[in-house]
């Protein structure tokens, strides 16, 4: 079991970022992004088991912390907290570029305002997906994942523009 | 906006943090609607077997008859026979584990499903109970109020009466519908949003 343990922390150690950027995706908060992150490594490890290795970890990974943020439910009476987005969970490397933290920073705020079908559609996209594996995570046909993957971007860029920033 | 542009941005940035260690795995509460509902349903399983336990009583605390007590006993073994038949439904759902890693859709019509079948399956014991509550009811001011009860009866018309058992049966309809709404339906209702969203054409 111990060993067990340490191969799977050994593995979402290596892809943490996953978990990082899904959290910081799916909630505007903080303190939100935190319980978020704490109950996808929890529904990770519980589904590690299902994970028999004939696709790759971070395939399984994407799967099961999306599928997560999805149906998550926030923890009840909980203030929104709205902690600016660069200070929230230790995400930033202060060796980056002031311009990048800028762009990252407006792109969470208007991934804030699309549906979590559409927050799953762009991670996936930004993760490098092709339509043909976004329709496989998502359960649904490669030309309904172009179709609603291009309406998204869409929905996106005019998200962007209405917030006065242009990239 | 250029999206390639952006693609690059995204892959460069790094979360650093703390690595995650073996204490998040010991987190024992999960937060899916499921776990929710979960959780409310064995607080009620409790308090069910607590209301029965008390209801067992009821013959000392009100001196039943031995014809009421007979009636008595017959009802409160209907109830607990119901009870015992949907708890033990609900002991399965509690126990029936999801798996995260199927497909979006799959995984969320599974939880779509299972937690509205058990929504259904909840309000039916309520309604059972019910019933059986107000049917016992009945019969005890039959029994053991029955001069009052008739002369009362004798002075009401058949569409009058009629018309009060309808607005009961209402009244606990109503109730019932709400109070699982209100329990359950935030839950049910999220994730059909979800099912919703993924089906949008």
């Amino acid at each position: 079991m111990k060993e067990t343990e340490n191969i799977f922390l050994t593995l979402i150690n290596q892809h943490k970022a996953i978990i990082h950027k899904i959290s910081k995706m799916y909630m505007n908060g903080a303190e939100e992004q935190r319980d978020l992150f704490q109950e996808i490594v929890l529904q990770l490890w519980k589904a590690y088991p299902t994970f028999k290795g004939n696709s790759k970890f971070t395939t399984w990974m994407y799967r099961v912390s999306l599928n997560t943020a999805l149906i998550y439910f926030k923890k009840d009476n909980r203030k929104v907290d709205k902690t600016p987005l660069d200070e929230n969970i230790d995400v930033i490397d202060i060796n980056e570029s002031a311009e990048r933290e800028e762009k990252l920073a407006y792109l969470y705020t208007a991934v804030q305002e699309l549906n979590v079908i559409e927050k799953a559609l762009i991670f996936l996209f930004l993760e490098n997906q092709s339509h043909r594996e976004i329709a496989e995570n998502l359960g649904i046909s490669e030309i309904n994942a172009r179709v609603k993957l291009n309406r998204t971007k869409e929905k996106l860029q005019s998200i962007i523009k209405k917030n006065g920033y242009e990239f | 906006m250029n999206f390639d542009d952006i693609k690059n941005e995204w892959n460069a940035e790094t979360p650093e943090g703390s690595n995650i260690s073996t204490d998040m795995l010991k987190i024992k509460q999960a937060h899916t609607p499921i776990d929710k509902i979960r959780g409310k349903m064995k607080h009620e399983f409790f308090y069910q077997i607590f209301f029965l336990v008390l209801m067992a009583f009821v013959p000392y605390f009100f001196g039943f008859s031995s014809a009421m007590n007979q009636v008595f006993l017959m009802f409160y073994a209907i109830t607990c026979g119901f009870t015992a038949y949907y708890f033990f439904k609900f002991y399965l759902f509690y126990k029936n584990s999801y798996d995260m890693s199927l497909d979006t859709r799959k995984n969320i019509l599974w939880f779509f499903y299972e937690m509205k079948l058990n929504i259904e399956l909840y309000k039916a014991l309520t309604y059972i109970v019910a019933f059986i509550g107000v049917a016992f009811i009945a019969i005890y001011l039959f029994i053991e109020k029955a001069s009052i009860f008739n002369k009362i009866l004798a002075k009401l018309s058949s569409v009058y009466i009629l018309l009060n058992c309808f607005i009961t049966i209402l009244i606990i309809g109503v109730i019932t519908e709400l109070w699982a709404w209100y329990y359950y339906g935030k839950y049910l209702k999220q994730v059909k949003k979800v099912v919703d969203e993924l089906d949008y054409e």
